[in-house]
């Protein structure tokens, strides 16, 4: 019971069905207001996201965490720095799985500026384009995707002016 | 046919042509597969629950006031602001993001608000600083914020 209370899936589960409930005991109407958004939403979207699954799930056997590594190098040199700042937007994941990542390229090497542009290109996150067209159209997603492109190598190239000094990570 | 439907067909002919390739590294996709969408699908219903709290509590005039095309510079700031601390997972961004722009939020905002999400957490810093140091993570993070809020106009010029 302890571990099942402890379980992010069980939480947002729980959370979202007793905000619902709450809800439609103050008020059925605004209650099926909320009940029928959620609904709605999880029809138009289920197809989607099982499919955006499979695309990171397969991304994630196929390019693994220590090939990306091995193939970007050090990210340095105008090759580096334009594959660190187009190929991660290809990447699935968190923050929480891309922070490890990066400190592994940092100690094969790697300056700041490449590990900042990586991070801000891997915010591209083209797995999620059938989300992204879905709900912001393809005008938007085509748009954010270029000016990520250029947020990343601008990113570079501010985090090596500002300079390395080396403060140990704590 | 809907989007939803031929993105899942070729999700499976790529899962096939896998397949095809190598067996065992296809289990273990499906096996990733499967938690990625464990994961995934209670925060997404959770946002949901939000965005039904908001269809049912908030006008659209309000969104509107705060996050329009009126409410310009102020109304992308807001939006990085709730990015920031928003415990949204990527994939929830969007669907939030475009509940949003349909109740009148601005391209701009919604630009502002989907690049901080995803590049920015209140509870990832800690991580960050761990794994790449207090300076790097300091940086990285104004940096981002300021960037996100020009790219954020722009693209607010471009998609108006």
């Amino acid at each position: 019971m302890k571990k099942l209370l402890k379980n992010d899936v069980f939480q947002f589960l729980s959370l979202s069905v007793i905000i619902t409930l709450f809800i439609y005991g103050l008020n059925g109407e605004k209650g099926a207001i909320v009940a029928k958004t959620v609904y709605n939403t999880f029809i138009e979207v289920l197809d989607i996201v099982v499919a955006v699954s499979i695309f990171i799930g397969l991304f994630q056997v196929w390019v693994k965490p220590s090939t990306i590594v091995k193939w970007l190098g050090k990210g340095s040199g105008l090759k580096g720095f334009i594959l660190v700042c187009t190929f991660p937007i290809l990447m699935g994941g968190s923050l929480f799985t891309v922070f490890p990542l990066m400190k592994t390229l940092r100690e094969k090497g790697a300056r700041q500026g490449a590990i900042a542009s990586f991070i801000t290109a891997w915010g591209g996150k083209a797995p999620l384009l059938p989300l992204e067209t879905k709900f912001l159209g393809w005008p938007f997603a085509l748009v954010r995707l270029g000016f990520v492109i250029i947020f990343a190598f601008i990113m570079g190239l501010l985090m090596d002016w500002i300079g390395e000094r080396p403060t140990k990570p704590m | 046919m809907r989007a939803g439907t031929i993105y899942l067909l070729i999700a499976l002919v790529l899962l096939g042509l896998s397949l095809l390739k190598e067996k065992q590294r296809t289990k273990e996709a499906i096996r990733a597969t499967f938690k990625i969408f464990y994961v995934v699908m209670p925060v997404l219903i959770f946002v949901f629950v939000l965005m039904g709290l908001i269809q049912a509590y908030v006008s659209g005039e309000t969104i509107t006031s705060i996050l329009g095309q009126k409410s310009g510079i102020l109304g992308i700031l807001y939006a990085e602001t709730v990015g920031c601390i928003a415990l949204f997972m990527p994939p929830a961004v969007f669907p939030f993001g475009g509940y949003l722009h349909d109740n009148g939020a601005s391209y701009g905002s919604i630009a502002g608000f989907v690049f901080t999400a995803i590049l920015i957490g209140i509870t990832t810093l800690p991580v960050e600083i761990k794994f790449l140091g207090k300076r790097f993570t300091i940086a990285r993070n104004i940096f981002t914020f300021v960037l996100a809020f020009l790219i954020a106009l722009l693209m607010e010029v471009i998609l108006r």
